[in-house]
């Protein structure tokens, strides 16, 4: 465990001591500013934070991938892998200890916009409670696109195309299925079973719908159960590849 | 070599595809002993290492590290290993002691003894005046010392050393080499490189391999006693006074010389001769000098080296035309 946890301080240092880790940062609040001061601090308006937390993601997608693509690949291209590898630790130490490290750099990132709720407390009342929800649904959903982002380092030794990668993944996730389920139910307006289906698993797979309900205080199950398995899937994945590097 | 050994590798074979990087190779490595692992680039020196170090499992054979089976062991070899790959890719962003504490929790020291080694080793290596510095401000030499230091930090009994001498200048290679040399008798070190004054200053043994294969090994001597009796690389060079051509058919012309050649002719004249040069040729050769009237000035023998056997059994090629 000790070592795990000196692995993960290592990521979140070595992303504080880059530039890339206070661009991150950066660009994140701009945009949740500006879905701040559009979607939520209107006048007039109740002081209801969902908006901000509903939409987060279309933000996360584009800035996770950049905190996530050098966690094996700058490993890879340095040869640092190899003094990590012939240390005393596991592969499921080393995974764990980067998952958790840009883990503890995503939750400081998410945590810089408790700002905009400090700033709407000064207006209002807004709900804690569904703040606090809205969180978890942050944290879920950042384990997910971590976890994503961890497996398409681990494939390649060129940061670039790791980030890359993982964005299209995410966009997927976060844009494309959502839009393509749209457009199938409401453009084509015919109703054939497997087109039902498609909509259904693309819809199912898209990050918003299951984001909504944390940013409106309701916490289902199925959100918690797509987060979770997700981010398992993609971290079994991803010691699947490094154990599958060892053998070429 | 009553030691027992603290490598032991048999028969081991890595293949990438269809190329054999490392072809079916037994060696021991005795137990408080630094041993040279030599070869020309690209002769399977680092892929064995690598297998030794656990970071690529062999394709066949077994090798184990303190009594501990690489592949099956891995954990446990790992341990008992310091290993500086070649390069010592290390992370610039972090400090000196910094980074060597976290190398220190990496292999489950606690914090009190990490503290004391990271006295101690930077202390080694002399690195105690730049413990704050960040690593990338750090020289190449003193990048390959933090590397050397990272390896020595948990005491381990097995050190292997990818070619630790790289780019550094030459009163710190002096250093170094003597700090391996010191090394020996506490632990066990493999060393790898392609420097072969290195081998024959600090090493009581050397393997050498060759295209995937071990050529030979054994201590310094024996190698070149060995490079000795193939003849060839056996030469005698003789510093006289007198006229070079005169000299030259002379020696020429003596019984088992193959070949005598005129080095420089000014005023005192060298010739290189190579044949059978036993200690009876070497009696004939002085007597007919004085006798003719030349003044012999000196005598000596040359090209029984490491390095003259080196190039001969790893380039079979240019052992030929030479």
């Amino acid at each position: 465990m000790s070592t795990t946890l000196a692995l993960a301080r290592r990521e979140i240092t070595g992303l504080f001591y880059s530039p890339i880790g206070y661009i991150v940062l950066a660009i994140y609040l701009l945009f949740v500013g500006l879905l701040f001061s559009l979607l939520v601090l209107q006048p007039g308006a109740i002081a209801d934070p969902g908006p901000m937390f509903q939409w987060n993601h279309l933000i996360l997608i584009f800035v996770v991938p950049f905190m996530t693509m050098s966690l094996f690949s700058e490993e890879y291209r340095s040869g640092r892998i190899e003094t990590l590898r012939t240390s005393p630790i596991t592969d499921f130490q080393l995974l764990m200890g980067k998952f958790l490290g840009a883990m503890g750099f995503y939750c400081v990132v998410i945590a810089s916009s408790l700002i905009f709720i400090l700033i709407l407390s000064l207006f209002g009342r807004p709900d804690y409670m569904t703040v606090l929800t809205s969180y978890l649904g942050l944290l879920l959903m950042g384990m997910l696109m971590v976890s994503i982002g961890l497996f398409f380092s681990a494939c390649t030794q060129h940061q670039i195309l790791a980030a890359m990668s993982s964005c299209v993944t995410l966009v997927a996730l976060g844009i494309l299925f959502q839009a393509i389920s749209y457009f199938l139910g409401s453009a084509l307006g015919v109703s054939w079973a497997w087109l039902r289906t498609l909509r259904h698993v693309l819809r199912y797979l898209a990050i918003e719908p299951h984001m909504v309900n944390f940013s409106r205080g309701i916490l289902d199950s199925q959100n918690i159960v797509f987060f979770l398995t997700g981010a398992g899937l993609f971290l079994f994945l991803t010691y699947v590849v490094l154990e599958s590097r060892k053998w070429r | 070599m009553s030691q027992p050994a603290e490598i032991v590798v048999e028969q081991l074979t890595k293949a990438y595809g269809k190329f054999l990087a490392v072809d079916n190779i037994s060696f021991a490595v005795p137990k408080g002993m630094v041993v040279g692992f030599l070869g020309p680039n690209g002769a399977g020196k680092t892929t064995t290492i690598r297998m030794l170090t656990c970071f690529m499992p062999p394709t066949s054979g077994t090798a184990r590290v303190g009594g501990f089976d690489v592949f099956h062991d891995s954990l446990k070899v790992r341990k008992n290993l310091g290993y500086l790959p070649e390069n010592a890719p290390l992370y610039l962003e972090m400090r000196v002691a910094e980074y060597l504490q976290f190398r220190g929790r990496l292999r489950g020291m606690d914090r009190g003894s990490i503290k004391k080694r990271i006295d101690e080793v930077t202390e080694l290596c002399w690195l105690s005046d730049r413990k704050r510095w960040p690593i990338s401000k750090l020289s190449k030499g003193y990048r390959q010392r933090l590397g050397i230091a990272d390896a020595l930090l948990h005491n381990p009994p097995v050190l292997v050393l990818d070619e630790p001498t790289v780019g550094l200048d030459p009163s710190q290679i002096r250093e170094t080499r003597k700090l391996i040399a010191n090394l020996a008798g506490l632990h066990t070190v493999l060393l790898s490189t392609h420097i072969l004054s290195e081998v024959e200053l600090v090493c009581r043994k050397v393997i050498i391999i060759g295209r995937g294969k071990i050529l030979a090994q054994g201590s310094p001597e024996e190698l070149k006693q060995q490079c000795a009796q193939r003849g060839s690389g056996a030469r005698l060079v003789l510093e006289l006074r007198g006229p070079a051509d005169q000299i030259r058919t002379a020696l020429a012309a003596l019984p088992g010389i193959e070949q005598a050649r005129i080095i420089s002719d000014n005023a005192v004249c060298a010739v290189e001769l190579s044949g059978k040069l036993d200690g009876a040729m070497r009696e004939q050769i002085a007597a007919m000098v004085q006798q003719r009237g030349w003044a012999l000035r000196e005598m000596r023998s040359a090209g029984a080296s490491l390095e003259e056997f080196f190039v001969q059994i790893t380039d079979p090629g240019a052992a030929a035309a030479a």
